[in-house]
């Protein structure tokens, strides 16, 4: 199996102190990973670093087999950050032009075609934006910003979809249909998805692998190896997070 | 009224203001947007030492003051970027540094008193025809590399990082963008002078963003209350021999105002 990302004893210290201690990971092509973990404990910081915008103190990151200082082909990755909602009301974008902004990073200065609209246009209608299309972005409701972050990731067609905390404001149903569509994206477009969540019972019934990120970095599969890597993760709260998904039953080995 | 349209110089002051309120109106409203407009402000006085340098050791001074506008953009980028707590400070010590040595060189030297009157306020209505074909060349190159980048300079404008995860080439970009903005003022400069350049460039990108319309409508708004401001405030200042640079940016001042009157109510 191709290997998308590889991890190697990384070690990223903020303000002083170490947050993440000698992680080391594996992501396969196809890969559907729950990154868990105690507020704090690093799961942002993680991917920041992986994606090369905060700086290691020492271990080695590699993208399709790439160091990650030589790694250029960005486009194939897609990051939605935990707090991209968070922006100037006051942008001049519509919806529209925000989404179409995914299409860069392949050829700078390219023209943005037909082509480029049309994908803008199916993201729309699939994250149920389309009648808000030409609204201001600072006009929408907090989970449409999100969706919209969602639609922007979705136009580059990743290869790699990275996501912290996407879900955060969406309603119930949109939630339920941004998971089936991360679950297509994975099964039939093979798309390689990580995703930090703080709900156990959906990273362990969609998703096959966790990453648990309490200042060292756990991985297991989905599954009875998992309980370990949460008791680690979560330490003294481990009972009450385990307990919380088993109760749903939603357990799966 | 018609027969101005006559004189040369009167064909050539609308050309050239044109060509330059497009081009500025279009960098004012990203740097409007980047919230680094008195970036503009600093560059632009700082440059003023520049065209006081030209006159003294006998060179254009339109290019050393080039020269020095690029070098001081840079600079505070390049303070912002990695920031530096107090830039603003820093622009403010730039700014006063620079125009203080162009005010000093100018006095010591005396004899050039025409030129500074009209580095401080804008000379539009004297350019002359090679001063067109020049400023032809810049405002198109200009709006070239702004119409083929714009929605990358956009994505940097919006969130920097998110840009570079996108794998949009965010330095060179704005290496780029940053000597348009040197330009820019230059030719702002000859229009209305150091002293007002900042406000042609930020006033119709702030009233076009009263509006609150999409970016493409902002952007057209933005021009197009330039060139408003542009022609009426030449047209009324060869008219009755008003100060064209104050007349200009006395217009785009009351479009500016009309537009917030009209969306209170
Ligand atoms: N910008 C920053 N500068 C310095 N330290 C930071 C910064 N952001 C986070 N930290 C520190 O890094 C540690 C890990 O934070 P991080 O945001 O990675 O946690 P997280 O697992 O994503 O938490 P959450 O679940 O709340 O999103 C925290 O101790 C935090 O104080
Ligand atoms: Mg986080």
């Amino acid at each position: 199996m191709e290997k998308v990302l590889e991890v190697k004893e990384l070690k990223v210290i903020r303000n002083g102190r170490i947050v993440i201690d000698g992680a080391e990971f594996e992501v396969l092509k196809g890969d559907y990973i729950g990154i868990i973990g105690p507020n704090g404990g690093g799961k942002t910081t993680l991917l920041l670093a992986i994606l090369g915008r905060i700086p290691r103190i020492s271990g080695s990151i590699k993208w399709f087999g790439k160091e990650l200082k030589d790694f250029k082909d960005w486009h194939r990755i897609a990051f939605i950050p935990q707090d991209a909602t968070n922006f100037d009301r006051n942008f001049p974008l519509s919806v529209k032009e925000f989404v179409v902004l995914g299409r860069l990073g392949r050829k700078a200065g390219r023209k943005i075609n037909r082509e480029d609209w049309e994908e803008v246009d199916l993201a729309l209608e699939f994250m149920g934006l389309a009648e808000v299309a030409n609204k201001r972005i600072g006009e929408l409701s907090e989970g449409q910003k999100q969706r919209m972050f969602v639609a922007r990731a979705l136009v580059r067609k990743p290869e790699v979809l990275i996501l912290d905390e996407p879900i955060a404001g969406m309603d119930a149903s949109i939630q339920e249909k941004f998971y089936q569509k991360m679950s297509e994206l994975n099964h039939k477009m093979n798309v390689t998805i990580l995703m930090v969540s703080h709900d156990l019972s959906v990273v362990f019934c969609k998703m096959n692998k966790v990453i648990c990120v309490n200042k060292e970095v756990y991985v297991a599969k989905v599954g009875k190896e998992a309980e370990e890597v949460l008791r680690k993760a979560y330490g003294e709260h481990f009972y009450f997070v385990f307990h919380r998904h088993e109760c749903r039953g939603e357990f799966v080995d | 009224m018609i027969e101005l349209l006559n004189y040369q110089f009167f064909q050539n002051a609308i050309i050239g203001g044109i060509l330059i309120g497009i081009i500025s109106a279009w960098i004012g409203l990203f740097l409007v947007l980047k919230k680094e407009s008195m970036i503009v402000d600093g560059a632009a006085h700082t440059a003023f030492g520049g065209l006081a340098l030209g006159l003294l050791i006998g060179i254009d001074p339109f290019l050393t003051a080039l020269i020095v506008s690029i070098i001081s953009i840079f600079l505070i980028s390049h303070m912002r970027s990695k920031g530096h707590a107090y830039s603003d400070s820093a622009i403010a010590l730039m700014l006063a540094v620079g125009f203080s040595i162009g005010l000093a060189i100018i006095s010591v030297t005396r004899g050039f008193g025409v030129d500074i009157f009209s580095f401080l306020f804008g000379s539009i209505l004297t350019i002359s025809r090679e001063e067109i074909i020049l400023i032809t060349l810049l405002a198109t190159s200009i709006a070239a590399f702004l119409s083929n980048f714009h929605r990358e300079i956009l994505a940097i404008i919006f969130n920097e990082d998110e840009a570079k995860i996108m794998g949009i080439p965010v330095r060179r970009i704005s290496i780029c963008f940053n000597l348009m903005i040197a330009v820019a003022i230059i030719l702002s400069i000859k229009m209305v002078g150091t002293v007002l350049v900042v406000a042609l460039m930020v006033i119709p990108a702030l009233a076009a963003l009263r509006l609150k319309c999409s970016f493409i409508k902002t952007l057209i708004s933005s021009i197009t209350i330039a060139i408003i401001g542009v022609i009426s405030g030449i047209i009324i200042s060869a008219y009755y021999r008003i100060a064209t640079s104050a007349m200009i940016v006395l217009i785009l001042l009351l479009i500016y105002m009309i537009i917030v009157v009209r969306k209170r109510w």
